[in-house]
């Protein structure tokens, strides 16, 4: 055996850390977890893949139009490729949080952790956070790959880019953070993974197909709703203030039930 | 140091762990002793403010477990081993723990190798044995060379050696002066490890005092006796004060009394026998026996067992 490299006897309380630093130490364990488990790479490739992929397509498809684009701004891709995305992005924040309740890994993550509201708050900004970057990447490498394949018809203004690179980084942020909060909330990957995708894809498009009125209005307060609107514009009913509204009070309130679950409840029975 | 103070859970209708109160001391292996469904797990949980006590509280050197800033300094504790993502290394579970911790780096190679898991450290979890599974886990317990040490059946499913060497550790950890508590449902298992014993049952205290005292305390004696004529035998034994009891056509159980004792009384009777002997209570036995009241799911039969364990002997 290794002789310990103090003596327990000889060392005094452990000294003072502050909150600040466990936080930051959190975070690095945060990201270690994320990205040493292979799932977190799979969704992310995908995600690169629809973003990458659907970007390039548009630009040959521009090219080989006979009447070729002159100068069209290449970010319209960025938003469009978003769309479909979005929900390997959503998909890799929700099993970053679930993974430990299903692998039962929480109980050392909240041995090395025990603070929980600093593992909460560490959790949801590296997931979320990284989702987001990630995503916000990838929207940039979209447009630049329609660019690329349809030079010289496709133009990249910066202001507009900013614009949709933005609006890209707010969709994918309160998605991302609706997910986590699921992830808390609901401790199962299965079960958050179909409430996610009925809240974002499933019911929004759904609904208003049944010809109620009422049901159109409850589609018209579901995230999936905003976050369409946001990126593909067209949704009836919706504006883009409504649909800030909208994802932010989901991403909130999410939010806020899985922190309640996580700091009330024992760790995982 | 651990002072568990009127510590109770509930969950729903289960009372699993009912106002328990003991100190686990620095220097000692204390044996945390109790039959499956005790409150074992659900103890050392509320110790590491997974669960949250229904009332009562357990304080680590003097504090609650959930204020540490650095945890892993002050306690390292192994409780279900598979309790791990199976698709991380065990370098890199080991790598989120330093890293939550302030730990160094290098401390992580070291206690790969003072658990002996060498090259496995960088295969995924998921192809670990359940022996790799628990060394992984008392690595992440040394990892930051913490004060208190709390290991929840340790020894299960492992194979000689594997205990032989949670045992040294055990006691080596013990010997550097640090707070040890194992807890385990074998009384075998704790009597060679443990220098103190806490038993509880049914989640309530039954006894807290050195493994000496508790398996002198147990040892009640008993004797062991056939003959022809036990009715006779029965009336005497019982007229001079003897709890006796009819185990078979011709055989008597004596309680606390010595073969000396029965064989002078039938002599000064006259009453033949066919054989005499001082029945060694067994350990497990007298275990059982202390925490029978106790047990939930032992059913009634189980209890009466005891002659036919006797037979197959
Ligand atoms: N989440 C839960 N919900 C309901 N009952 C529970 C829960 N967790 C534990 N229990 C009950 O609490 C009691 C104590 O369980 P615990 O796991 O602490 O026992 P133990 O002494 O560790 O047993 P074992 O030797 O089998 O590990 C049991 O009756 C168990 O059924
Ligand atoms: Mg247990």
């Amino acid at each position: 055996m290794t002789a310990p490299s103090t003596t327990p006897a000889l060392r005094g309380l452990a000294e003072d850390v502050s909150t600040g630093r466990v936080f930051a130490r959190t975070c690095a364990a945060e990201w270690t977890r994320l990205w040493t488990v292979k799932a977190t790479w799979w969704f992310l490739a995908a995600a690169a893949v629809a973003m990458v992929g659907l970007g390039a397509v548009a630009g040959f498809d521009a090219a080989a139009d006979p009447v070729p684009p002159q100068g069209d701004p290449a970010w319209l891709v960025s938003s469009i490729s978003a769309m479909p995305a979005q929900f390997a992005l959503l998909a890799f924040t929700l099993i970053a949080v679930t993974s430990d309740y299903a692998t039962g890994g929480i109980v050392p993550t909240l041995q090395w952790t025990p603070r929980r509201a600093v593992l909460f708050l560490a959790r949801a900004i590296v997931t979320a956070g990284a989702a987001t970057s990630a995503g916000v990447l990838l929207g940039l490498a979209s447009a630049l790959a329609a660019f690329a394949a349809a030079r010289p018809g496709l133009s990249l203004p910066l202001d507009e880019g900013i614009e949709v690179l933005a609006t890209v980084a707010f969709v994918f942020a309160a998605g991302t953070v609706l997910a986590v909060g699921l992830g808390f909330l609901l401790r199962n990957t299965a079960g958050g993974l179909v409430a996610v995708f009925l809240l974002m894809l499933v019911l929004p498009l759904l609904l208003p197909q049944f010809g109620y009125e009422w049901m159109s209005a409850l589609a018209e307060i579901l995230p999936g709703s905003g976050a369409a609107f946001l990126l593909l514009k067209g949704v009836p009913g919706m504006t883009t203030v409504s649909s800030v509204l909208v994802l932010l009070a989901w991403a909130g309130g999410a939010l806020l039930l899985g922190w309640l679950r996580l700091m009330r409840d024992d760790a995982n029975r | 140091m651990i002072e568990v103070r009127g510590l109770t859970k509930r969950y729903g209708d289960v009372l699993a762990v009912d106002d328990l109160s003991f100190d686990v001391e620095p220097g000692k292996v204390t044996g945390f002793l109790g039959p499956n469904g005790a409150g074992k797990s659900t103890t050392m949980r509320m110790m590491l403010g997974l669960d949250r006590p229904t009332s009562g509280k357990a304080l680590v050197n003097g504090r609650t477990f959930t204020m540490l800033a650095e945890p892993l300094r002050e306690v390292g504790a192994l409780l279900d081993p598979g309790s791990v993502h199976p698709g991380r290394t065990g370098r890199n579970h080991l790598r989120v723990a330093a890293r939550a911790n302030g730990i160094p780096e290098r401390r992580i190679a070291e206690v790969i190798e003072q658990v002996g898991l060498g090259r496995a450290a960088g295969r995924r979890i998921k192809g670990y044995s359940l022996g790799m599974r628990q060394r992984l886990g008392i690595a992440a317990a040394l990892l930051a060379d913490p004060r208190v040490l709390l290991f929840d059946e340790p020894m299960n499913g492992l194979d000689l050696d594997g205990v032989r060497w949670i045992r040294g550790l055990l006691r080596r950890l013990a010997d550097e002066g640090r707070t040890v508590l194992v807890s385990s449902h074998l009384l075998s298992e704790m009597e060679q490890t443990a220098d103190r014993l806490v038993v509880i049952g049914r989640g309530r205290l039954i006894a807290d005092a050195t493994t000496e005292e508790i398996l002198r305390g147990l040892g009640h004696r008993q004797v062991r006796v056939r003959t022809s004529q036990p009715d006779q035998l029965l009336t005497r034994l019982e007229e001079h004060g003897f709890t006796v009891q009819r185990v078979d056509a011709h055989e008597l159980r004596v309680e606390e009394s010595t073969a000396e004792q029965v064989g002078d009384l039938a002599n000064s009777f006259h009453l033949p026998l066919h054989h005499l002997s001082d029945v060694q209570q067994s350990l497990e036995r007298a275990y059982l026996a202390l925490t029978s009241d106790h047990v939930e799911h032992h059913a009634r039969e189980a209890e009466r067992a005891p002659t036919t364990m006797e037979a197959a002997q």
